[in-house]
């Protein structure tokens, strides 16, 4: 079969989920046999306009970060969003909280006003445009990352959880933390990362962003009954929450 | 088949025997929880539990399986998992579950996977001493258990009984240095804690029959207990991961990079979880909440009775569910009462 060509470009991000792709050792050669990587900035020099897939790393925050991812869409015929910044805006989403004339005042100073320090509040890449796959986590699970681009390249649509972590971390037989304290999301989070925090005992951050249908009334129920506010709630997924429609219910 | 009466002291030095010859699998302390873990000593052993995290069932469905290795052009071969083990501490009401699945996975398809890790399996059940706080196992006639077991224990203080229920129970018991048969005395002693366990295994009581559920079920259909409860329903899946009954299971294929080859494996699935009833096309069967709500409780007293002619429900009264569901819903006995309420006894 014809190779695709591949090309993963970034955005507002740590590039941290890329390095899980550089990271992949035993599946990267693997990886590269199976297509062919026209466009990479972390890993290469070269650089193309003629692409089958993208894949898009990071947040969305400047005006020209939207023409860009545009154009990007316009050249490809599949799109991927990689990881949390890109799934749901991730922690860039923090900044959504502030004036921008603020923000930029904070992390430029003096500069703020240089023209070329534009800002906007931060987007998940599906807030500008179409996106066809989701590659969730705060990183995205190496794993998962490979299995879904096998299921491409077989024309077969990949199955990403849209059950909530409780389901992994029940499997695992992980007593619930909301038992000991913790106001863990979970119930309202999308599997996938194999309940990786609550499974170290640290409640789930949302980083793979809300499942298809969360339950509002349950959450808002479940507050009442452990004493908390909405608003502590609402604190607790600030980190990777922030802007995600359910919790403006 | 033997009774043997088996002091305390006898008893772990018989254990760690046991953990030198195979791999035995037995209730744990975990934190201020319990469950069942691999035995390194006889010392970890905690057969005063009150109810394990997870039931046993995952020691014969595990959450995740291979099923088999295939290869284009060379056909399938089957994984089995094929280690013998004793699984040590299984309450009674675990054990009617397990008994319940036995039938299950070998009434229409018999399921090799399961089929063979159960009869590598020697398990050795025990009378419950330290009662969860969510047991209802006295409501749903589970509290004690008559067969299916290889071995029972009774504490009854400084001492184990052991009924051997299999040969593989007999063998068991023969090899038990210092276990002396029965005195009457041990025995009545056991039939007391049992009399007593069918009792007092009740934090939640059911209002009707066990048996008789089904038939409330019959009229119940468009209740709006279904609705009023599914309200705040997280759709996680919590109350069938945790259910020992509960066995739906979800099949998917992994291909490797050759793509020629690959691996089935087989995951634990929960008809409570959005995209559970979804087919070929994105059609979904039981979108709402409610549906899926209500479809786990008639499972549990109606449709599985029922397909196995059984006079004991597939809600064992465990209670783990309860402990399990964040907004506390998913409590069987408080539904089924409600509806014995609404709807009367007919």
């Amino acid at each position: 079969m014809d190779r695709p060509r591949v090309a993963i470009f970034d955005f507002a991000c740590c590039e941290g989920c890329q390095l899980q792709i550089v990271n992949l050792e035993e599946e990267l050669l693997d990886l590269i046999d199976n297509v062919e990587v026209v466009e990479w900035r972390e890993a290469m020099s070269e650089q193309s306009r003629e692409y089958d897939i993208a894949i898009i790393e990071g947040s969305i925050t400047r005006p020209e970060d939207e023409k860009r991812l545009e154009i990007i869409r316009t050249r490809a015929k599949t799109l991927i969003a990689l990881g949390a910044c890109a799934t749901i805006g991730g922690i860039n989403k923090l900044k959504n909280n502030f004036e921008m004339s603020d923000v930029k005042k904070c992390v430029y100073g003096k500069s703020a006003d240089m023209p070329h320090l534009e800002t906007m509040p931060t987007k998940a890449v599906d807030e500008v445009v179409k996106v066809d796959y989701k590659i969730h986590g705060c990183p995205i699970d190496r794993k998962e990352f490979t299995y879904v681009i096998r299921c491409l390249l077989m024309g077969k649509k990949p199955e990403i959880p849209e059950w909530p972590v409780c389901v992994e971390c029940k499997s695992k037989g992980n007593p619930c933390l909301w038992d000991y304290g913790q106001v863990c999301l979970g119930p309202i989070i999308r599997a996938g990362c194999g309940a990786r925090c609550p499974s170290s005992g640290f409640r789930c951050f949302g980083c793979r962003g809300y499942i298809d249908d969360p339950n509002v009334n349950g959450a808002k129920d479940v507050i009442e009954r452990y004493g908390l506010s909405v608003d502590a709630l609402k604190a607790k997924m600030v980190l990777f929450g922030i802007g995600q429609g359910p919790t403006n219910a | 088949m033997r009774t043997v009466t088996i002091d305390k002291n006898a008893f772990r030095r018989f254990v760690d025997e046991i953990i030198k010859r195979q791999r035995v699998i037995g209730v744990c302390a975990k934190g201020d929880r319990f469950d069942f873990e691999q035995l390194e000593s006889a010392d970890q052993l905690r057969l005063d539990y009150d109810v394990t995290l997870q039931p046993p069932k995952k020691y014969f469905l595990p959450p995740v399986e291979t099923l088999l290795t295939f290869e284009v052009g060379d056909g399938y071969k089957s994984v089995y998992d094929d280690t013998p083990f004793v699984l040590l501490g299984v309450h009674p009401y675990d054990m009617v579950a397990l008994n319940q699945l036995d039938t299950l996975f070998t009434q229409d398809n018999y399921d090799t996977h399961y089929m063979k890790r159960r009869h590598n399996a020697t398990i050795v059940a025990c009378d419950v001493v330290s009662p969860s706080k969510n047991v209802f196992a006295s409501s749903m006639g589970t509290a004690t258990v008559k067969d299916g077991f290889d071995v029972l224990l009774t504490d009854i203080g400084n001492a184990f009984v052991m009924e051997s229920g299999s040969k593989k129970g007999d063998r068991f018991i023969a090899k038990a240095q210092g276990a002396v048969d029965s005195s009457e005395k041990d025995l009545q002693a056991r039939q007391k804690i049992q009399a007593e366990n069918e009792k007092r295994l009740n934090n939640h009581k059911l209002k009707c029959e066990a048996s008789y559920l089904p038939k409330l079920l019959e009229r119940a259909y468009d209740h709006p207990v279904w609705e009023e409860k599914a309200k705040t329903c997280f759709s996680c899946g919590s109350c069938n991961l945790v259910c020992p009954t509960c066995y739906c299971f979800n099949v998917q294929d992994d291909v490797n990079w050759d793509f020629i080859s690959g691996k089935r494996q087989r995951a634990w699935d929960g008809c409570l979880l959005d995209g559970f009833t979804k087919v070929a096309g994105e059609h979904e069967f039981r979108k709402k909440r409610a549906d899926r709500f209500r479809h786990r409780l008639y499972r549990k007293c109606k449709y599985v009775p029922e397909k196995i002619s059984s006079q004991i429900m597939s809600c064992v009264g465990c209670g783990r569910c309860v402990g399990a569901c964040l907004p506390d819903i998913a409590n069987p006995v408080k539904v089924y009462n409600r509806l014995v309420d609404d709807l009367g006894i007919k």
